[in-house]
């Protein structure tokens, strides 16, 4: 049974002082906020759940290296999103060729009815999140990690570049591509009058 | 007027922008428009809808890792990781650095006097001299000095001028005996070039200090000639160079004068 209600930094001292079943508490408490993240950036519900269950396997084995200035919470995200990235990096590249400019975008295109103030800038809500993981996949991963973190995770660009291991510049950089790559990708998608 | 470009819009849409570029986004009706449309596709993409993961989520996960995981060994002297103990460590290191460069810069030292002695075989080594052995350096260096001196002003002497004349006679006397002294102190301590140098600067001194009727000016050539054929004064600064500087800095004087 899982033991709640003592906080992150005493249930460390625990551990390190011989409690294991204390990092169950710890497990419970992010292992949602893990998911979530990693399922953001792998797009993929199996590789999600095995980034998270990995990053809680290396949280415990390099438990002694973490400081307690930080927050365990911040500490073991990190090792997610990085466990997300690496996996993500594995996978086969998905040709990008077609990222910068679709080679024939009535392909991609979809008519629906005007029904916004802005039909001409409209996108289809119900089917975007397919779509939007189809040209997230077409990004480098550290792109498609930055963006993630950044749009919906919500991280400022120092944290990105903290969870990434890159300068909150080239943080900044990748995100902006990113943004870039998606609204060239996502811009067929508008309904054209 | 410049408008915003997309980066710049990028960093006001996740409200991290400049302040200029929120003010020319209020003014400029075109970057407003353009804007709207940014963030119109920008609100759009949103992740697709999270898998549900429920409240035994947690547990789970827990229950998949927790027998790969194992015990950590109790931390029986957890003062040993405190603050104290980690403050004890830094001091030590520094200490052991300090030792350490003390040792190396005298161990530097040790051998650039060993490398300069090498270098110049021929040098009297200044650290390995007794304090007795150190006075007779000194009077040693003295006297070449003055030999040298007394040599450079023969060399240039006029047998008429018995203005000249008359003082080299006395130096020559004085520092006989001095010479004698020192000839033999190198005889003893087996320094035979020292000893035979002092020899020939002893048969020099004795003829000028006691010549028969005075210096003329056959008598002076002779001597020139004498001192020149067997180099004694170049042998003289040569002796003088081996001789380390007693002297401070201070008081300092060139080797040697003008020839």
């Amino acid at each position: 049974m899982v033991r709640m209600g003592k906080n992150d930094h005493a249930a460390v001292r625990a551990i390190l002082a011989g409690d294991k079943e204390a990092y169950g508490a710890l497990v419970v408490r992010h292992s949602h906020s893990l998911f979530r993240v990693a399922f953001r950036i792998t797009g993929n519900e199996a590789d999600a759940e095995d980034v998270v269950q990995e990053a809680f396997l290396r949280g415990y084995q390099k438990l002694e290296s973490f400081e307690a200035r930080s927050s365990f919470g911040t500490w073991i995200y990190r090792i997610a999103v990085r466990g997300a990235l690496d996996r993500i990096s594995r996978r086969p590249a998905v040709d990008s060729s077609r990222v910068a400019g679709s080679a024939d975008p009535e392909q991609d295109e979809v008519q629906v009815a005007d029904t916004a103030v802005r039909p001409d800038r409209l996108l289809l809500s119900g089917e975007i999140g397919a779509l939007l993981q189809s040209a997230l996949q077409r990004l480098t991963p550290a792109e498609r990690t930055a963006f993630v973190l950044r749009h919906m995770e919500d991280c400022t660009a120092e944290e990105i570049a903290a969870a990434l291991g890159i300068a909150p510049n080239a943080a900044k950089q990748a995100v902006f591509r990113a943004v870039k790559k998606l609204r060239i990708r996502l811009a067929a998608l508008r309904v054209k009058r | 007027m410049k408008h915003l470009n997309e980066e710049e819009m990028t960093e006001q849409y996740y409200k991290q922008g400049k302040a200029h570029a929120r003010r020319h986004l209020e003014a400029c009706a075109e970057c407003a428009e353009d804007f709207a449309a940014f963030k119109s596709d920008l609100d759009a993409m949103q992740s697709a809808e999270l898998p549900a993961r429920d409240a035994a989520y947690g547990e789970r996960v827990w229950r998949s890792i927790a027998p790969c995981l194992p015990v950590y060994e109790a931390r029986k002297r957890s003062w040993l990781r405190s603050g104290a103990w980690r403050g004890l460590s830094y001091a030590s290191a520094c200490a052991v650095l300090v030792a350490g460069a003390f040792i190396a810069g005298r161990v530097w030292e040790h051998m650039q006097i060993r490398t300069t002695a090498g270098a110049n075989p021929t040098a009297i080594p200044q650290k390995a001299t007794p304090p007795q052995q150190r006075l007779v350096v000194v009077v040693l260096s003295d006297h070449l000095e003055r030999s040298e001196r007394l040599l450079v002003e023969l060399k240039h002497a006029d047998a008429g001028s018995e203005e000249m004349v008359s003082p080299l006679r006395d130096e020559a006397r004085s520092l006989l005996t001095a010479n004698r002294v020192c000839r033999r102190n190198a005889e003893k301590n087996d320094d035979p070039a020292l000893a035979a140098a002092l020899a020939r600067l002893d048969h020099l001194l004795v003829e000028l200090a006691n010549h028969q009727g005075g210096l003329n000016a056959a008598a002076l050539a002779r001597l020139q000639e004498e001192m020149n054929s067997d180099s004694l004064l170049f042998e003289v600064r040569v002796l003088r160079s081996r001789i380390p500087d007693q002297q401070p800095a201070a008081n300092k004087r060139p080797i040697g004068g003008t020839i």
